[in-house]
Parts: C-alpha cells; sequence; structure tokens
C-alpha cells in the first residue's frame, strides 16, 4: 500500500490533469457528505454539552461547558468522526466501484488501452480526498460548537455572555490548525484504503462486498491510530 | 514469414499452481491465429501475457521483434497502444455511455478535435453493424451488443494487433457468426494480425489461418485449419468430437 502511495505521489504531478475527474469526486466526496456531516457535527456537540454539564456543574463551573466541547469538537471529536463518516460513506463507495471495475475486467480494460489506472482512477480520488477532508472537518466542528451552544444556552441555562467569554479566552487557533492537519491526513487515508482495498479485489461479487466491509474497517482503524500518533506528535 | 509476437519457453505459476509449462508461440503477422483448447489450461492467461498485461513467471515474448519481458512500466504502456483487446465482457466502462466508451481511447492518446473524434467513433461503430445507440448505456446493451461496442472501442485506435478472448461465448447462434464475420472482416479490411481464444470448433475451423491447441500449460499441436482436421494427435481428436474418452482429463 505505500508503494501505491507512492507511485500515486508521484503520478499526480504527471499529464494530463484530469480536472473534470477531480471535480467529480470532488462533489461525490464533499458535496454529498454534507448532510451527513452536518448531523454527525450537531448531534455530536449537543451531547457533548449534556455529558459535560454533568460534570462541570458538580463543582459549579457551568460555563466551562462551552470551552470544553469547542475544544473537544476542534482537536478530535471533528475530525475523527467526520473522517469516520466518510470512510463509511464515500470509501465504500471507492472500493465497491473500482472493486467493479477490478471483478468485469475494467481495470484490464484500461491497462489494455494504455491508461494506467492509477493514474486514472487513485489520483483524482485522493486528491478530492485530502482537499475536501479539512473543509468537511471545519462544518463538522462549526455545526458541534452550535449545538452544543443551543443545548447549554436554551436547554441547561447556562449564563450567555460568561458561556462565550470563557470559549474566546481558552480557545485559539492552534486547536482548530491541530484538527485541520489531523483530517488533511485523515481524508488521504480513507481514499487511500478505499482506492487499494478495490484494486485487490478478487472473486466477483462476493469479493466486492467482502473488499467494501475491509476497507471500512481498515480506515476507521488507520484513523484512530494515526489520531494517537498524530496528536502525541503535535501534543 | 514475419511474426508479430513470438513466446519462447513461457512458464507461468500462481502460488504453486503451474498454469504454463514451456509454451512456445509464434503467431504469423496479418493472420488470424485461433488459440484453442479446453477450460481452464489458461488461454485468458497467454492472451494476457502476449500483450504485457501480466508478466510471465520465466522465459520471453517478443512483440514485433522487442522484448517486453525486460522492458520498463512506461515503456510497457506505450507498447500497448499496438494492441486492442476484446474481452470475455467486452468490459465496457458502466459509468460511461457507448459514444464515451468508444471515444475513450482517442481522448486519451490522440489530440484530435471532437468533430473527428465524433466521425471515427460513427465509423467504427457502423463498421461493428451498429448505429445510433451513442447515448445508451451499457446495461442497457444486449451481450451481443455489448461486444460489438467493445470491438468498436478496441479498433478505435486503428491497432496493429487485435486480441479476442472468447468473442463468442455466450452468444447466439446467430449473433456467433455475426461476429465471426465481424472478426474476419476487421482483419480483411484493416489487415491486422489478429489472435482468438475459442472452444467454438466450428467457428474455429471456419476462419482460422493458423490454430494452435493448448493443454496441460503446454502447446499439444500447431498448424493450420486443414492440419487440424486431418490430424491423429489424440487430444486435438477427443477435444473436436467432444468426447470424455482420450488423454484429456476431465477437471
Amino acid at each position: 500500500m505505500a508503494l501505491l502511495f507512492y507511485s500515486t505521489i508521484k503520478l499526480t504531478f504527471k499529464k494530463p490533469f484530469r480536472t473534470k475527474l477531480l471535480l467529480k469526486q470532488i462533489e461525490f466526496i464533499g458535496a454529498n457528505s454534507m448532510s451527513v456531516i452536518i448531523l454527525t457535527g450537531s448531534f455530536t456537540g449537543m451531547v457533548f454539552a449534556f455529558q459535560s454539564y454533568i460534570g462541570f456543574h458538580k463543582f459549579g463551573a457551568d460555563q466551562l461547558v462551552g470551552t470544553v466541547v469547542a475544544l473537544a469538537m476542534a482537536r478530535e471529536l471533528g475530525p475523527v468522526l467526520s473522517a469516520i463518516m466518510v470512510a463509511a460513506r464515500a470509501g465504500s463507495a471507492i472500493t465497491a466501484e473500482i472493486g467493479t471495475m477490478k471483478v468485469t475486467e475494467q481495470v484490464d480494460a484500461l491497462n489494455a488501452m494504455a491508461v494506467d489506472p492509477v493514474h486514472y482512477l487513485f489520483v483524482p480520488r485522493i486528491l478530492a480526498g485530502l482537499i475536501v477532508m479539512p473543509m468537511l472537518n471545519a462544518v463538522t466542528v462549526l455545526c458541534g460548537v452550535i449545538g452544543g451552544y443551543l443545548v447549554s444556552i436554551k436547554v441547561l441555562g447556562i449564563n450567555k455572555t460568561l458561556y462565550l467569554d470563557y470559549m474566546y479566552t481558552y480557545i485559539d487557533f492552534e486547536d482548530f490548525a491541530n484538527g485541520m492537519i489531523k483530517s488533511v491526513v485523515f481524508g488521504g487515508i480513507v481514499t487511500l484504503v478505499g482506492c487499494y482495498k478495490g484494486y485487490m479485489t478478487r472473486g466477483g461479487a462476493e469479493g466486492v462486498g467482502r473488499a467494501t466491509t475491509e476497507s471500512v474497517v481498515m480506515a476507521c482503524v488507520m484513523i484512530l491510530i494515526f489520531d494517537y500518533i498524530l496528536t502525541a506528535f503535535m501534543f | 514469414m514475419e511474426y508479430a509476437i513470438e513466446c519462447f519457453d513461457l512458464h507461468k505459476s500462481f502460488g504453486t499452481h503451474k498454469i504454463h509449462k514451456g509454451i512456445d508461440l509464434k503467431i504469423v503477422k496479418g493472420a488470424i491465429t485461433y488459440i484453442i483448447g479446453p477450460s481452464g489450461t489458461g488461454k485468458s492467461v497467454l492472451l494476457k501475457q502476449l500483450c504485457g498485461l501480466m508478466p510471465p513467471t520465466k522465459g520471453k515474448v517478443f512483440v514485433n521483434g522487442q522484448d517486453i519481458t525486460v522492458m520498463k512500466p512506461e515503456e510497457l504502456v506505450n507498447m500497448r497502444k499496438t494492441f486492442g483487446i476484446l474481452f470475455q465482457n467486452a468490459a465496457l466502462f458502466d459509468s460511461m455511455n457507448v459514444y464515451e466508451n468508444v471515444a475513450f481511447p482517442l481522448i486519451e492518446h490522440t489530440k484530435l478535435p471532437k468533430s473527428r473524434i465524433d466521425a471515427i467513433v460513427t465509423e467504427k461503430l457502423r463498421l461493428v453493424g451498429l448505429s445510433n445507440i451513442e447515448d445508451k448505456m451499457p446495461s442497457e446493451l444486449s451481450g451481443g451488443m455489448r461486444k460489438r461496442v467493445g470491438l468498436a472501442r478496441a479498433i478505435a485506435l486503428e491497432p496493429e494487433i487485435m486480441l479476442y478472448d472468447e468473442p463468442t461465448t455466450g452468444l447466439d447462434p446467430i449473433m456467433c457468426d455475426v461476429v465471426d464475420n465481424l472478426i474476419n472482416d476487421t482483419q480483411k479490411q484493416l489487415g491486422i494480425t489478429s489472435i482468438v481464444i475459442s472452444h467454438d470448433i466450428e467457428s474455429t475451423l471456419k476462419i482460422a489461418d493458423y490454430i494452435a491447441m493448448l493443454y496441460d500449460g503446454k502447446v499439444v499441436l500447431y498448424g493450420t485449419a486443414e492440419d487440424f482436421k486431418t490430424t491423429d494427435n489424440p487430444y486435438v481428436k477427443q477435444f473436436f468430437s467432444a468426447s470424455k474418452e482420450g488423454p484429456i482429463k476431465i477437471m
């Protein structure tokens, strides 16, 4: 897989640039994931507000709920959850599509027509993943913070001014940038694993099903492992 | 005689399973060569090795005198433009319509203007007896039509060598005849070298200039259709008479 990643990077700068395919993938991975991402972000933020309130209320630090929600969303939950959702939605679809092309000899046909499948199939998808994932992360974080705010102020009745004041004071741009870096890496992981598993598919319809499952599981596990590695590095 | 492809002592194994145990074969330029043999003897695998889609485990393959087994990946990609391949199930790109499928190699490898590409696509589709289906998706086509679109796509760049992987399998008898004629006509009109994988004995004897029969990883007989009709090679006789009795083991 590392080899495949290497050749993808090498081929990224090779002509022709397939702008049309890239835009199509950006639409597919990015724009079409929007509703899922918005739901995931808002509900996570809302739940998180409730849960952290239970803890903070015990020693009267209610107003800190916003800080904790925003911090957790920006550094951790935003990038990880959005990447897992994209793995489930787009990563699986990438594997299924390339896998079907593999078992029906369409990948061979590309090769036979002197078109490198890595260049034609992988590069647009992986580039789209790298570009789109941080954007989706930003949306997730924003929705999470808004969701947390609404629950804290409207439902739990925390003081609005204090809530926002603490959030502004304790959250830096660095927290957000931290999550953005993670999500670029995760975007690469999801699309690379999706392409790789698809390309390695063998054995008809059953093989495509198996590859798709493996792709989602492998992408999710790798996201969590890389999350730890990146957190440890950027701590 | 001039040869388009020559292969020497070709071995291929997958894990411990030996598919080819030393194949020597020369494909005559400008003729139709049929490769026949029972299922599972690695006919498709041989085809993929001849055009560089799959590297042999051991042995040499020469295409137009050049050794393709020592080529770098980029050279191999360029070399493949020599070939047009019709896959067993046509392998049309199912995300594209018929027009985009046939135009694909032209868009990828030439800088022709759109009007020229349109003309070539229409011309190639006419050559395979299809018209007004440019906007259809592959899933809307019958098996026979799909094969013909696959053929139109394969000859779009006017290759020197055409490879057909079981072109008539799964088609009705009338469609078989249509496809046989197509192979014959493409060869006559474009003067290209054709290699056909088949286990359809009737069409083999009808249109093949040369025939090679594979069994147990080796070529058991190579010759003209006449040679095959008169041979007393037990493998060929059993295969042609479709009988269970004989040296070919039933798997």
